[in-house]
């Protein structure tokens, strides 16, 4: 039985590590299951560190689930699963993505992740248990649907994408350019990707899941500016423009700036005073925003571009521009005449 | 919020996640990313998407044998959980982890909305006056031995709420089951 302590104090070790990624709005619980009685144990585990489960393993094994709880709405994440098992393997799935955010890990749409699965306790020759010689891994996508956020899914209506078998201990290391969840507008699409670690059903146990993860998959914002049309010309004061932004990332800062010149990547430029606007939250969001009073920053007559640019942890994006010509001289044609 | 404070959000955002990203990834992470770029539109995703179907990295390993296994993963916690809240705080316990609820405390196992949530053992500490705790083996949370005589007892008339716990954490306590027949043993060495 030892040697069982030991892997709990392993994998305990490896969830409060996701654990203390975890915000103040999010309330973490592990709970240890025991199979096959089904009796729940709540491990009380601190934000950071490792400790031994005194429950000890069951004939069949004990699963521990990572949990997050969101207070307000009253939501629950399951954020990481790990089995247990006298004749088992051990797994871990562990996602990586360009965006620190936590406990639920994220990307974007257009955006790479990899997926790291490390498995121990594989064994060979005739006399093992076949559970015990390969694990098979599952990789599920599923869309949140428009506008959907994940909340109250359904997984059991995940689609499977790609099964494949493991025999030797060892990492692999899967790398995804871009996400596979369902969509039609690629650049639209949003749910999220489970990867998932299975034994192979023996005398002794049925098939158990042993490890599982899972990303969310947010869509690319976009944006338009309206009240300035290109190549418009201005000559008295600036237009009143409606700035409306769909799908911003969760974690994003976006804002209006103006620059003299033909549109440009990458110019620093003068930013619209109440243009920006800064999203922290767990899904994407939608505003719309009026500028107005902003005649300041044009202090050059001539061509000048306004961008609405979001910035995220993947980057700067540009998500609109407009050219227009500002010429405000007032010029006195006049005669002066003389007369004896 | 003026342009220094944008650009420093936008490199400290940037610096440390791709950096992390790139060194387990480097495949993916092109050399020279821009700094400012155009929104990915559809087309250019889709491009990309053909091409990721195409090189699914997971296609290199065999094919696993046999069908989905997954059947119906745990769907959220609060559906496995009882609720106990009071004062503004709340916590969740195991389904059968509490094992009595007095007439006057059956409002403090529903969720009062704005209340914080604990993790137990902060909650318990906070809660002690109304929350009595009764130590269980692994036995009989699994249903295979009563609980003490004594302890089942002294709920009768406990002014407290009652919750189970193993080595001070809440565990389910599932019903009394009916003790096994008595089943002939097999021994290896038995002779003809």
């Amino acid at each position: 039985m030892n040697s069982h302590l030991l892997r709990i104090a392993l994998l305990l070790s490896a969830v409060c590590t996701l654990a203390s990624a975890q915000t103040a709005a999010y309330t973490n619980f592990v709970r240890q299951i025991q199979s096959p009685s089904g009796v729940q144990w709540d491990a009380s585990v601190a934000a950071t560190g490792e400790q031994l489960s005194p429950l000890p393993v069951d004939s069949a094994g004990s699963r521990f689930e990572l949990w997050t709880v969101l207070a307000s709405p009253l939501t629950s994440y399951l954020l990481d699963t790990s089995y247990v098992g006298a004749y088992i393997p051990v797994a871990f799935v562990t996602l990586h993505s360009e965006d620190p955010y936590g406990p639920i890990l994220r990307t974007r749409a257009d955006r790479p992740f990899s997926v790291v699965i490390a498995v121990s306790g594989l064994l060979s020759g005739t006399t093992v248990p076949v559970s015990s010689k390969s694990v098979n891994i599952f990789h599920y996508v599923q869309s949140y649907g428009v506008g959907g956020t994940g909340v109250n899914l359904d997984r059991s209506q995940a689609t499977l994408l790609t099964q494949a078998s493991i025999a030797q201990n060892g990492t692999q290391t899967f790398s995804y350019a871009v996400t596979s969840v369902p969509g039609a507008d690629r650049s639209k699409v949003r749910g999220e990707e489970r990867f998932s670690v299975f034994t192979l059903a023996d005398y002794q146990a049925p098939v158990t899941q042993i490890a599982s993860s899972y990303i969310q998959i947010w869509p690319v914002a976009d944006g338009s500016l309206t009240g300035l049309t290109q190549g418009q010309l201005i000559r008295f004061s600036l237009p009143q423009v409606t700035v409306t932004l769909n799908d911003l990332y969760p974690s994003s800062t976006s804002y209006v700036q103006v620059y003299p010149g033909n549109p440009q990547l990458g110019t620093v430029g003068k930013t619209v005073p109440g243009s920006v606007l800064v999203i922290n939250d767990s899904v994407p969001q939608s505003r719309v925003l009026t500028l107005k009073g902003y005649d300041a920053l044009f202090d050059n007559d001539g061509l000048w571009t306004m961008e609405l640019l979001t910035v995220t942890p993947f980057g700067t994006d540009r998500l609109a521009y407009v050219s227009f010509n500002v010429d405000r001289t007032i010029k006195i044609i006049s005669n002066l005449t003389t007369d004896e | 919020m003026n342009e220094h404070a944008i650009e420093s959000i936008r490199r400290v955002r940037i610096a440390w996640p791709l950096a992390a990203l790139c060194a387990l990834q480097t495949p993916l992470c092109p050399a020279a990313s821009p700094a400012m770029r155009d929104a990915a539109t559809h087309e250019q995703l889709a491009e990309q998407w053909s091409k990721t179907q195409q090189d699914d990295p997971m296609k290199l390993l065999p094919a696993a044998q046999g069908k989905d296994p997954a059947g119906k993963p745990p769907q959220d916690l609060l559906s496995q959980s009882d609720i106990l809240s009071f004062g503004g705080m709340a916590t969740l316990v195991p389904k059968h982890a509490i094992l009595l609820i007095p007439k006057a405390m059956a409002e403090r196992t529903r969720f009062a909305a704005g209340s914080t949530l604990l993790g137990w053992a902060e909650f318990y500490a906070r809660n002690r006056g109304w929350i009595t705790t009764v130590e269980v083996s692994r036995e009989q949370a699994e249903g295979l031995e009563p609980l003490a005589a004594d302890v089942s007892k002294r709920f009768s008339d406990a002014p407290n709420l009652v919750v189970a716990t193993y080595q001070g954490g809440p565990i389910s306590v599932l019903p009394p089951k009916a003790p096994r027949p008595a089943t002939a043993t097999l021994t290896e060495n038995t002779k003809p």
